[in-house]
């Protein structure tokens, strides 16, 4: 690691020496300050993309497929071009280029080339005066087509090849498949005092943010094509820009305007983005589309749905020898991130505790159905889901505490996974600590009364991973600082603040280190014609890598301004403090400057005053093919207990408390911090209770609206109690690590686990509906007449 | 033209012009006419409250609402606290306003022009309410990054500045008091 | 955004001027809180060239006793102010009740009485966009010919789900209408029919005025109970509405449960008077009786998979419900809700 990533975890200044890990040491972070852009939404100022609006702009509507699977003979646009107000009508043909997020899998057109995948995969694009025409030459496109037999289970993609949804791949309609062994799995299973084998299934579930995608592109007169999107990933977009439009990427700028929520929903570069542009530039004028609700459905890229099987032994002391998986991923229609979601369905298992041994086998096929992709906890929330609710089935066989067997597994901090994985700061263990202590663990648990229990569950989740999807070495995350004479310091970044605060989180950083109030400071992002590169909000990397480089850029601004106080104070360079809007001098207190006069100083002194930082992650991961996928400088970790009960005449769950410890390293704003671990719990148990993604016989969607996928309403969510737990990790900023995706892990199990506690049936297979409730009851029931009463215990 | 619409609305206290065909909804003349994007359009069609605002002082959806049916009705969108709150001697954004920035409840912040809405009237008709009182009022809004609590914390926190209380501590803050008092 | 179809807007500011308006064009039609008109429109469900607006029409507001003791309620009274309305708590605690659990807050001060009555009737293969229903083929109740709730159905299941149906059908409440051949009454029992393409009798060109309740005996009792996924917002997957009126010694003198939710009609649940009158709140004989019209509810009610969820589920809740209905209501209580 060059020393341009590591600043360590202590503060800049603060009344203790330089480098002083203790909270009180700082003088901005850890404190909950508003967001930059709080009082911007809050008053309905902040501008999103629907909220462009362009001269003579024009509005693109998209025509999709009617067919789950079938192929393209023909189609005719030429009423639809002949439409009055119709400017221009674009198919497939005139975007031919392939693409995908990952570079390795580029199977997705703009428009379907020759075939469609799904219902509502995307066919023709029409651009006119206003959306009613729009939608009126869409009902004049004629295409004809010829039926294809459709896939909707996976367990069929799995056996049959044809016809394949995507031909000309020697694997038929398997996406990928992933087998790795750690260890003699086999061997320590037949070892193990108790082994557990059982079946899971983990429905599929879609990220809804409230705002719907949407795009808006212009093209100038001197080709350069401009495109505001609603992306969580400015940096991809831009290449796949490049790519499929043919044009070379410095005639492109891509921003991305205030952004509506995200959550992985924003995360590919979609046929929108594409079309607007082309759009654009055909037409001359400015473009824009915005999706309908119903549309963002069909875009979806959601939580795959995924058929687990696991077999996990144990000593009779509680400690596991080894873990064995066997997962079916359905993956929808196209590669998206599948590639990385099929190996972090099995990579990102081996902590909080210590695997001994571990093997997964993992396969992800391609079914009619609207893509897959990542849903905040890609790839990992699924089977975290079930290992959690075996590891209470083995804490059950073992009658061991619950908690007490996550303690007694505990893989501890600074060590490595048994799949090669680094393992540097590690709160798990005051995570359980402190669910336990908060949720009255000891005292309450069964004692609640009848249907009501309590449910504990562990995960981590990786702050960001050294695998940049397209192979380079240069930064993942950089940072540019440019100082204005007025004392106004504006941060550059390419980091995509999707809501999680990372541009206030940029704010803090500099006001901390450079000792200005957060008012002088001014944060633009995701620009890319203004900001330095970094590779977007996905795996929780942002507050870690571009919180890195966000430090590393105010040292070396800092070391000039010190160094010109230094110099007309004519003292050693230690004594200067950059504080609350002021430069002092240690040993001379009299002595002070406004660091407006510092700012001026040092621009006479050196030349216009900026600087530039940046973040790339040590050399990490197994030394294995795929070993650097799930690889992170740091893990976060979290505990979750649920109190839950049921009513067993209605089958429904009624979610009473949750508490969620969460291992952040350093809380940068706990009060941010907090959001997004009751956001994350919020967003778990909303799968767990209530949202189905799935499509009916027809493969037509289940009901591709915010009526019929139903989000929990304030009416429908439980109090949360956010703790947080800070390890001070050596590599993250200040010591942080991640917050936005952790936290919602534990949330499905622990819920499974209290239902166990409070009713004595298992529920693994998700979601949690009255009707799967009231059925496990009745087979209970069936089975064990006299034990109805009072749960398992 | 038939079906094409010249009436006035009043909108956040002035009474203006509109020219819109009578199909528009108040949110697409609100949005696309007038320029007050500040009300959000999430669902489509009255399932998501994204493009709450209020009518006679009361919540409606505005994608639900055909605008030229509003015509004589006093409609405030989220565009409209702020100069109101100025109008009225105060100092910066609505009170409501500062505390849903004070407390980390705009995280997306696109359900929150409505969210605060939502609850700007519940406070006019209920100054000091309970959770349960904002579960009722809130629960046609929906937001996708909070959990709600945050959205709670920020109107507890209204009120108790309103009213000169000691807002309650939140769970992290509790956890930290408790930390350095066994310190 | 989806977009309405096109449309003229009318916005009469009187009744007669609405009849009038209305008479005239031939496909139109009236838009009251726009509820679920204008989604049904959005789906392009329904593609009237006119479009009749009641919101300006003053008289059609207000809830009042008359000098009988019965209560009009205007027609386009919001469900908000019916559910807050201390005469309706009062002398209809089952229509309050259930207009307090229509759909969310907001479209509960938009949408109004008359309209949640003249609702369109619901199913999970109807109440979707243009293009969900083209790439389906459609189904009968809108530009199809076949129904995907029963195979080789002839007839329409769409499901009535209006939560204020089945409280006015136990209050015995009647509807008045106006229309260019003047005004006329209906008794809302006799109101409905069991097509799920159009559950009503009613004529295009008639306007709901007013909805009659009448006064109900001192022991009157009633409450409501829903089922839904959640808290707000969700139309019910299963409604229930129970009027018991007990006499001066406090038994029941007459008990009446309509259950919603269930296909294109509401049910009204029969022979169950019998089980219950008599009964006395608070006895093991009533709560005897309340168990047994609950299973007698269940013979009776057949939920179908037209609305979205699980239609043996709904049929399982049905019993549940209905006890907890009767049981919340001869406590005084409700509605029955899981929030």
């Amino acid at each position: 690691m060059s020393a341009r990533d590591l600043h360590g975890p202590g503060a800049p200044w603060g009344p203790h020496e330089p480098g002083s890990k203790a909270n009180v040491d700082f003088k901005v972070v850890g404190r909950a300050h508003a967001k930059v852009d709080g009082l911007a939404k809050a008053t309905g100022a902040a501008v999103y993309a629907d909220d462009i609006v362009l001269p003579g702009m024009l509005h693109a509507k998209t025509l999709r497929s009617p067919h789950a699977h079938a192929k393209i003979r023909r189609i005719d646009v030429s009423k639809a071009r002949a439409l009055k107000g119709v400017h221009a009508v674009i198919t497939g043909d005139a975007m031919p280029m392939k693409y995908g997020v990952i570079p390795w899998t580029p199977d997705e057109n703009a428009l379907a080339v020759d075939k469609v995948r799904f219902i509502g995969d995307p066919v023709a694009a029409v651009a006119a005066i206003d959306e009613d025409t729009a939608n009126a030459a869409l009902k004049l496109i004629e295409v004809e087509y010829e039926l294809l037999h459709a896939f909707f289970d996976p367990h069929e993609s799995l056996v049959r090849a044809e016809p394949a949804i995507h031909e000309g791949r020697k694997e038929g309609n398997i996406s990928k498949s992933v087998q790795l062994e750690f260890g003699a799995v086999e061997t320590a299973l037949a070892g193990a005092d108790v082994v557990v084998e059982d079946d899971y299934f983990f429905h599929g579930s879609t990220h809804a943010p409230i705002e719907p995608h949407c795009a808006v592109a212009t093209y100038s007169p001197e080709g350069v094509l401009t495109l505001w999107s609603a992306t969580q990933i400015t940096h991809y977009v831009h290449r796949a820009l490049a790519r499929v439009l043919e044009l070379p990427a410095h005639r492109i700028r891509v921003i991305q305007p205030c952004l509506g929520g995200a959550f992985g929903g924003k995360s590919d570069p979609f046929s929108l983005e594409f079309c607007v542009a082309k759009l654009a530039m055909l037409t001359g004028r400015a473009v824009k589309m915005l999706w309908t609700r119903e549309e963002v459905f069909y875009a979806h890229r959601g939580r795959h749905p995924m058929y687990l099987h696991y077999r996990s032994g144990a000593t009779k002391d509680g400690k596991l020898t080894g873990v064995d998986a066997k997962i079916l991923i359905d993956g929808g229609s196209y590669s998206s991130f599948g590639l990385v979601t099929t190996y972090y369905s099995g990579q990102l298992l081996t902590g909080p505790y210590h695997f001994p041994t571990y093997r997964f086998d993992s396969t992800r096929v391609f079914t009619n159905k609207p893509p897959c992709g990542p849903k905040r906890g890609h790839g990992s929330v699924q089977p975290r889901f079930a290992f959690e609710v075996q590891l209470d089935q083995l804490a059950e066989k073992l009658a061991l505490d619950p908690i007490e067997i996550r303690r007694r597994n505990f893989q501890g901090d600074f060590t490595r996974t048994v799949n090669g994985q680094r393992v540097t700061s590690n709160g798990f263990l005051q995570c359980l600590d402190e669910v336990e202590r908060a949720s009255g663990w000891k005292a309450r648990r069964g004692k609640l009364g009848p249907g009501r229990g309590l449910g504990v569950a562990g995960s981590m989740y990786i702050s960001g991973t050294n695998y940049p999807v397209y192979p380079n070495d240069m930064p993942q995350a950089g940072v540019q600082l440019k100082v204005d004479r007025s004392g106004l310091v504006t941060v550059f970044t390419g980091g995509n603040d999707i809501g999680q605060g990372s541009n206030s989180m940029c704010a803090y950083i500099v006001a901390e280190e450079l000792g200005i109030p957060l008012e002088r400071i001014r944060v633009v992002a995701a620009d890319t014609d203004l900001c330095p590169v970094d590779l977007g909000a996905y795996s929780s990397r942002v507050t870690f890598m571009v919180g890195n480089a966000t430090i590393d850029a105010c040292r070396k601004l800092r070391e000039k301004l010190v160094a010109a106080v230094a110099e007309k104070w004519q003292c050693a360079p230690s004594r200067v403090r950059l504080i609350e809007g002021l430069v002092i001098d240690l040993d001379d207190t009299s002595r002070s400057l406004t660091s407006v006069e510092a700012f001026h100083l040092a621009e006479t002194k050196f030349d216009t005053l900026g600087s530039t930082g940046s973040y790339n992650t040590p050399k990490l991961g197994g030394d294995y093919r795929g070993g650097t996928i799930g690889a992170s400088p740091a893990y976060s970790f979290t505990a979750h207990v649920v109190d839950a009960s049921v009513d067993t005449e209605t089958g429904r769950i009624t979610v009473h408390d949750v508490w969620i410890a969460h291992d952040c390293g350093r809380a940068l704003n706990p009060m941010i911090v907090a959001g997004q671990m009751e956001g994350s719990a919020y967003m778990g148990l909303a799968e767990a209770l209530y949202e189905e993604h799935d499509v009916n016989r027809f493969g037509l969607h289940r009901g591709p609206s915010l009526l019929d996928y139903r989000l929990p309403t304030s009416l429908d969510t439980p109090e949360f109690r956010a703790l947080i737990v800070e390890s001070i990790d050596p590599e993250g900023p200040y010591g942080a690590k991640e917050a936005g995706e952790g936290p919602l892990h534990p949330c499905l199990p622990a819920l499974s686990n209290a239902i166990y506690d409070a009713v004595g049936i298992r529920l693994k297979h998700l979601p949690f509906t009255p009707a799967k409730v009231l059925a496990a009851l009745r087979a209970k029931q069936e089975s064990a007449p006299l034990a109805a009463q009072g749960g398992k215990r | 033209m038939r079906g094409m619409g010249e009436y006035q609305l009043e909108v956040n206290g002035d009474t203006q012009p509109v020219s819109a065909p009578d199909h528009w909804t108040l949110l697409e003349v609100l949005r696309y006419r007038l320029g007050l994007t500040g009300s959000k359009q999430g669902c489509d069609k009255g399932d998501c409250g994204a493009c709450t605002v209020l009518v006679d002082g009361k919540p409606v959806l505005a994608c639900l609402t055909l605008a030229r049916a509003s015509e004589g009705r006093a409609i405030t969108t989220i565009e409209g606290l702020m100069p109101a709150h100025l109008r009225a001697g105060g100092t910066g954004a609505d009170p409501l306003q500062q505390a849903f920035d004070r407390c980390g409840a705009l995280q997306c912040g696109f359900c929150q022009p409505g969210m605060i809405l939502s609850a700007r009237a519940l406070l006019d008709r209920c100054p000091q309410p309970s959770r349960e009182d904002m579960r009722d009022a809130l629960s046609g809004n929906l937001c996708r990054c909070t959990g709600y609590t945050q959205i709670f914390e920020a109107i507890e926190s209204a009120v108790a500045e309103k009213l000169q209380l000691q807002p309650k501590l939140r769970s992290w803050e509790a956890q930290r008091a408790a930390k350095e008092s066994t310190r | 955004m989806l977009r309405l179809p096109k449309f003229e807007l009318c916005t009469p500011t009187t009744v007669a001027e609405a009849v009038a308006l209305l008479a005239e064009s031939p496909d139109a039609m009236i838009v009251a809180g726009g509820t679920d008109l204008v989604p049904n429109m959005k789906h392009e469900l329904f593609t009237p060239s006119r479009v009749v607006s009641l919101a300006q029409v003053r008289e059609l507001r207000g809830i009042c006793r008359n000098a009988d003791g019965s209560l009009a309620i205007g027609a386009m009274t919001s469900l908000a102010e019916v559910a807050a309305s201390e005469l309706v708590r009062a002398q209809a605690p089952a229509l309050a009740q259930a207009c307090s659990l229509v759909a969310g807050p907001q479209l509960r001060t938009m949408g109004t009485l008359g309209g949640n009555v003249l609702l369109d009737t619901r199913c999970q293969w109807y109440n979707q966009t243009y293009f969900w229903r083209e790439a389906l083929g459609f189904c009968m109740k809108k530009d199809g010919e076949v129904c995907h709730v029963v195979k080789g159905g002839k007839n329409c299941v769409a499901a009535a789900s209006n939560d204020s149906a089945p409280p006015l059908m136990t209050l015995g409440a009647t509807l008045e209408f106006a229309s260019p051949r003047g005004r006329r009454a209906i008794a809302i029992d006799d109101f409905w029919v069991a097509d799920g393409i159009f559950n009503k009798k009613v004529e295009r060109d008639e306007v709901l005025v007013s909805i009659q309740v009448p006064k109900a005996p001192a022991g009157h009792r009633g409450a409501y109970g829903k089922l839904r996924d959640r808290g707000s917002i969700d139309f019910p997957l299963l409604g229930v509405a129970v009027r018991l009126d007990l006499d001066a010694q406090g038994a029941v003198e007459h008990a009446d449960v309509v259950v919603t939710a269930l296909a294109a009609q509401p049910k009204r649940i029969t022979k169950l008077d019998a089980i219950l009158r008599g009964q006395r709140p608070g006895t093991p004989e009533f709560e005897a009786a309340v168990a047994e019209a609950a299973a007698l509810a269940h013979k009776q009610c057949k939920p179908l998979p037209n609305i979205p969820g699980d239609a043996d589920y709904r049929r399982d809740m049905v019993p549940v419900y209905v006890k907890r209905t009767l049981l919340a209501a001869s406590r005084g209580e409700g509605p029955v809700h899981h929030v």
